[in-house]
């Protein structure tokens, strides 16, 4: 019997034009793993709120068909009474912590759904084992890097011993190390896993099915070596693998670091005896495990941190986009924020926007766009200034496999006008977009 | 110490600064209160310590040509529409320092709460007050939002300065919060807040140092009601 199962759902959300979800039929069974994959905006989030019962008591909007999760109908269910049974993990993890400790993070749901009180840190701290995580124990959330707290997230789910483990993009901000090991993990707990991602290589080789979503309708239902034929020939883009293959000319230099030591605290240095070289022309991609200290050498190369010793030069303008595409979203309009840099130039804005692939968007308000268009919107905000050096944290984060070898295209074509450095988990991007690759340890740069 | 000893210690600070009556006696809470909010990490108690400074000073300078008491004229002025005519007491002056003391006390027991206290013991000391002391989050939130805000500018190449340069992260910033608000609901939600089978991660113990701390606290409030 299936654990879960949606019958023909259509749904829309309050007030938009077209169905997210359309006549979508599913069934997963006990202890299996499905892979949802599909475009931005095709319905995979969606789907996976659906079967928590969030879609639609949290949202809201007309709901057609049925969903049940172990016997019982989520249009009868509130999705408090469903934890347990099902738990998830959000994509952003940044908003869906509740507490300011770790351990008191992981024990908020195990409260909720009514654990033994004396079961409670005795289960916390084997979850966050499980997730390889038990040193973050007593630290404070807000000092964590993103891919411990995606890690933190994914203890508070597994400490519930759900049957149903929904989990949207799990892996984004974990370096490739940590997401095989998650990966694997998840793989192995036995129970049935929907999981969605745009980086579906590492999911691919643990899943049973894959569930492939376009415009809100299921395209592809089947087992996984059918579905990598199907992928192969249909979408080879998510197959991904595409290698850079340019010669690179290197011209002068337009930043570099030298002995670079940085600390947020002092006493405990986040870098130590950096050195790097970017030369105009290059692509360079930084990477490295979680807390290494990327995004501080990147903010380090842009300008925006000072190093406590030895130097940073930069020759030129520096431009960079941070990890979080919600900071693009001072203006009220796509148009207006991109020009923010530009002194509002919204010619130049609406070319920028363009060629992100947002042209027909410029009135839309950045906080209604999609993750993946939200992130695309960030990167022209930065683009439109044509830097000497451009920084991209974290660029592919919500963007599925097409747009990321749109944006490796894009990279490549203005490379030779400046310096990039990019700082990524995706290997797949990594390969697609590097000239030269450094990859950081524990306290040096090998490059 | 826990949480709620230590909240209650601080209540009762600004209790007793609003209770005062002698400006020393506002004006030693309200240093005991900064001397507890410099024990905070720099960069973070910065924010907080000039935002009640300045509220404090400016109620200062406001009073004494707001309020009309005593009749030990320092400073005469010229009659203005509406307020009449401007003057400056000896006793408004001294009403002016102990309400902006008071603010002060006030504002500094809040700093030291943010900064200092373990909200997340706090919150399973009342958990009816879950969504209050959620919502008292919110300032360390939103100066990271802002501070996020500012990051993303600079890596686009643009400065903000000035109050009213900031000015225009205002509406960003409430946007912001009501979406990370949104999200954090749907998350909890998500993990069972609200069902009925609810327990509880078992308290720390009840020390002396709690009960001494409660005492402290009521020996405060009534001094500053009666003696102060």
């Amino acid at each position: 019997m299936a654990l879960a199962r949606a019958e023909r759902l259509t749904f829309a959300y309050p007030e938009a034009r077209a169905p997210a979800l359309r006549d979508v039929s599913l069934e997963l069974e006990p202890g299996e793993v499905v892979a949802v994959l599909g475009p931005s905006g095709s319905g995979k989030s969606t789907l996976l709120r659906a079967f928590a019962g969030l879609v639609p008591h949290f949202h809201g909007g007309r709901f057609e068909g049925r969903v049940e999760v172990a016997g019982r109908d989520t249009r009868s269910v509130r999705p408090a009474e469903l934890a347990g049974t099902v738990a998830s993990v959000f994509q952003d993890p940044e908003e869906q912590i509740v507490l300011s400790l770790v351990i008191r993070e992981i024990a908020f749901g195990l409260e909720n759904v009514g654990t033994a009180p004396e079961e409670i840190l005795s289960r916390a701290h084997e979850a966050l084992a499980a997730v390889g995580s038990e040193h973050l124990a007593d630290r404070a959330v807000a000092e964590l890097s993103g891919g411990e707290l995606q890690r933190v997230c994914l203890a508070s789910a597994v400490a519930l011993r759900p049957k149903l483990l929904l989990l949207d993009e799990p892996t984004s901000q974990l370096d490739p190390g940590s997401a095989d090991a998650f990966i694997e993990h998840v793989a192995g707990l036995g129970i049935a896993v929907l999981v969605s991602d745009h980086r579906p290589r590492r999911i691919l080789e643990h899943a049973d099915r894959v569930v492939f979503l376009e415009r809100g309708r299921v395209v592809l239902d089947t087992a996984v070596p059918a579905a990598k034929t199907w992928l192969g020939e249909n979408r080879p883009a998510w197959l991904g693998a595409a290698t850079n293959g340019r010669a690179t000319v290197q011209a002068e230099r337009v930043c570099r670091l030298d002995s670079v030591q940085f600390a947020y605290r002092a006493g405990l240095p986040v870098v130590d005896g950096v050195d790097l070289e970017l030369h105009r022309g290059e692509i360079v991609v930084l990477v490295g495990a979680n807390g290494t200290g990327k995004t501080t050498i990147a903010k380090l190369a842009a300008g925006l941190l000072t190093p406590d010793s030895g130097t940073a030069d930069l020759r030129g303008r520096a431009g960079m986009l941070l990890q979080d595409p919600t900071r693009y979203s001072i203006r009220e309009r796509a148009d207006e924020e991109v020009a923010v840099g530009v002194h509002g130039d919204r010619a130049r804005a609406r070319k920028a926007l363009g060629t992100l692939g947002l042209g027909g968007m410029e009135g839309r308000h950045p906080r209604d766009l999609s993750s993946g268009e939200r992130e695309r919107l960030a990167l022209a905000s930065v683009l439109v200034i044509d830097p000497d050096l451009l920084v991209l944290d974290e660029p592919t984060r919500g963007v599925d496999p097409q747009r990321k070898a749109e944006l490796a295209q894009l990279l490549h074509a203005g490379s030779e006008r400046r310096a990039t450095l990019v700082v990524t988990h995706d290997e797949d991007f990594a390969r697609a977009v590097a000239d030269r690759s450094v990859l950081l340890g524990q306290e040096t740069i090998l490059v | 110490m826990r949480p709620a000893p230590a909240v209650a210690l601080l209540a009762a600070l600004a209790a007793a600064a609003l209770l005062a009556h002698h400006l020393a006696s506002v004006g030693v809470v309200a240093l005991v209160l900064f001397a507890v909010c410099l024990r905070a990490p720099k960069e973070r108690r910065r924010f907080y310590l000039i935002g009640t400074l300045v509220s404090a000073g400016a109620l200062f300078v406001l009073t004494p040509f707001i309020e009309t008491i005593g009749s030990h004229p320092i400073w005469t002025g010229p009659i203005v529409p509406v307020l009449g005519q401007l003057d400056v007491t000896h006793e408004e002056l001294i009403s002016a320092g102990i309400n902006a003391l008071r603010l002060a006390s006030v504002g500094l027991a809040f700093a030291a709460y943010a900064l200092l206290l373990d909200h997340d013991g706090l919150l399973q000391a009342v958990r009816f007050a879950r969504p209050a002391a959620l919502a008292t989050r919110l300032m360390p939130t939103l100066e990271r939002d802002a501070a996020g805000f500012v990051e993303a500018l600079r890596g686009r190449g643009v400065e903000l300065t000035g109050v009213r340069g900031r000015a225009v992260l205002l509406s960003p910033l409430l946007a912001s919060a009501l979406e990370r608000g949104l999200n954090l609901a749907e998350a909890m939600e998500a993990r069972g807040y609200g069902s009925t089978r609810r327990t509880s991660l078992p308290r720390p113990r009840w020390r002396a140092v709690d009960s001494a701390a409660v005492v402290l606290a009521a020996a405060i409030v009534t001094a500053g009601a009666l003696w102060l």
